[in-house]
């Protein structure tokens, strides 16, 4: 295998493991809520940004805690400050969809504010050693981004099968009227959709931002590369769309093998419409029908 | 004392009222049937007990408990299971999965894996498909299923909303015992039926729903009546 093909298969390992992290807090959160929550961009911006705030106050590891923590509430805030107060008024499905964009692009703006347009490093990955793998080249941090998703992935996977807590996502996910008639509190199982949707956000915002600059519109654009990994594996499969995620992030690296880099964000593009138009339940996702 | 029991409701979606002051009962150990024509309204009395639909005036009682301001997820824990119309199983989990959420509230694993053992033995067809996702079950099966999910939290008051819906006529019998058993182990029985002749056999009590209200009830003996036999049992 040329070295140049391993890096690639390697750079769309590391960006399809981004992706898929956030694509699967967005799906989990669409599977579960019912609506396309394109605010979590937002959410994965404030974790690259709270981790850049508080790494110049405490050391690395208080550091991540504290940016996970305030990024989670992040999210649980923005569900309750407008997402549960459109619900309480029977908002449509479409009405949570443009008040999510709406989010979005205030959180991209609140960014602004609070950091100024200039892109931003976050100081603690320093040192960052490079290590050559077939030829191809991969630093410690890339090495960190494959295996905390890989563990991540390996946690949701547990937890979605074989909690109390997965299960009931699930019943909610699949028939929400149903699942309160066996007594399961719909309001508790959004929050802990929020929490675990803005937690897997947040992480991959951290990791991004150790590997890459931070800017304020960043998170609009890995909700849409998120959200089209989830529409290639379908939407509401949360373990499609980590693998339609993963899917877009080999596809995009092996791509510029032929066109140039430039052309990145038209590959995922090209992707999403091919989808939606052929396949729009995706690779693993299925449509129930209801009686 | 009546079990259940609903005094002048009123409910309906939204703007549009659908139930006009209907009133019933549910007597401990009995097992009522409610039946009607085609949008009567016969699912709404059912959903308006657990919530489902919004009821903008009159009484819902359970064990003298006025149940209209607790939340559908908290009527369970009264000792009421509700075995929804069409068959809504939760298509995405497997039958076991399905079973255990019928009894989420019970936190202890060992009851209820003792429960899931209990319904297999009231729905043995169930057994070799415990690993199979429960989109994939036959129509009869999923009823079994829904059956056996709702007597999953031991209910006092079981609501089934056409039970025998679509399924053949053998497939309809068997259902219909099954819920003659839970009957006879203890489990009042509210039921809509559409099948109203295989479902009367059953039957303690019948109301007959039309429009939105009550337009008979009584005994077995109420559908020897003319006007009932040709709409309501097909007898043109
Ligand atoms: N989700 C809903 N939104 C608005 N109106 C509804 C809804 N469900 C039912 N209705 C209306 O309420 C009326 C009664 O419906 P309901 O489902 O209670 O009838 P039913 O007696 O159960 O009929 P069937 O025998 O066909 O199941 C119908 O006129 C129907 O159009
Ligand atoms: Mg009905």
């Amino acid at each position: 295998m040329s070295s140049i093909l391993a890096q690639l298969l390697l750079n769309g390992l590391i960006a399809g493991a981004i992706y898929a992290l956030v694509a699967a807090g967005f799906s989990l959160i669409c599977s579960v809520m019912k609506f396309m929550h394109f605010a979590h961009g937002g959410v994965v911006a404030a974790g690259a940004y709270f981790l850049f705030m508080f790494s110049q106050w405490f050391s690395p590891v208080p550091a991540i805690l504290l940016a996970l923590v305030t990024t989670v509430l992040f999210g649980v805030f923005m569900d309750w400050s407008v997402y549960k107060q459109l619900r309480k008024r029977h908002a449509s499905n479409a009405v949570l969809l443009i008040a999510s964009i709406g989010l979005m692009i205030l959180t991209t703006n609140l960014i602004l504010i609070g950091f100024g347009a200039d892109v931003k490093t976050i100081p603690l990955a320093q040192h960052n050693p490079v290590y050559t793998i077939l030829g191809a080249r991969i630093t410690l941090i890339q090495v960190v981004i494959i295996a905390t998703s890989a563990l991540l992935f390996g946690l949701l996977y547990y937890l979605m099968k074989c909690t109390r807590l997965g299960k009931a996502l699930r019943a909610v996910a699949d028939n929400n009227a149903i699942a309160q008639t066996v007594g399961i509190n719909p309001s508790r199982m959004y929050l802990a959709t929020f929490i675990l949707g803005s937690a897997l956000g947040g992480i991959a915002g951290m990791l991004i931002g150790l590997e890459q600059n931070l800017y304020p519109s960043m998170g609009l654009s890995l909700v849409i590369k998120g959200f089209t990994g989830a529409v290639i594996g379908g939407v509401t499969s949360v373990h499609g769309s980590i693998l339609g995620a993963l899917v877009l992030g080999m596809v995009e690296n092996l791509g510029i093998w032929y066109l140039p880099s430039g052309y990145k964000d038209a590959i995922a593009f090209v992707l999403l419409f091919v989808f939606l138009l052929l396949k729009p339940e995706g690779i693993l996702g299925k449509r129930f029908e209801r009686g | 004392m009546s079990f259940l029991e609903l005094k002048n409701v009123c409910a309906g979606y939204g703007a549009l009222k659908v139930l006009n002051n209907v009133s019933l009962r549910v007597d401990p150990g009995e097992i009522v049937v409610l039946i009607g024509p085609n949008g009567a309204g016969k699912t709404t009395v059912l959903k308006s007990v657990f919530k489902l639909v919004d009821v903008y005036s009159g009484k819902i009682c359970f064990q003298e408990k006025d149940v209209r301001a607790l939340h559908t997820h908290d009527l369970i824990q009264l000792g009421m299971s509700l075995v929804p119309q069409g068959r809504q199983v939760f298509g995405s989990l497997t039958v076991r999965e399905n079973l255990e959420m019928g009894a989420y509230l019970t936190q202890d694993n060992d009851v209820v894996q003792e429960r899931i053992a209990s319904t297999l033995l009231q729905f043995p067809e169930l057994k070799p498909k415990m690993k199979d996702y429960a989109f994939a079950l036959s129509g009869g099966q999923q009823q079994m299923l829904a059956m056996g999910r709702a007597l999953m939290q031991d209910p006092k008051l079981l609501l089934l909303d056409e039970p025998s819906l679509g399924l053949a006529p053998k497939m309809m019998q068997t259902v219909l015992n099954r819920i003659k058993k839970i009957n006879e182990q203890g489990t009042s029985v509210l039921m809509v039926e559409q099948n109203a002749r295989q479902a009367v056999k059953l039957a303690d009590r019948i109301y007959v729903l039309e429009d939105g209200k009550v337009a008979l009830h009584g005994g077995k003996d109420i559908l020897s009546r003319k006007e009932i036999q040709h709409i309501y049992l097909g007898g043109r």
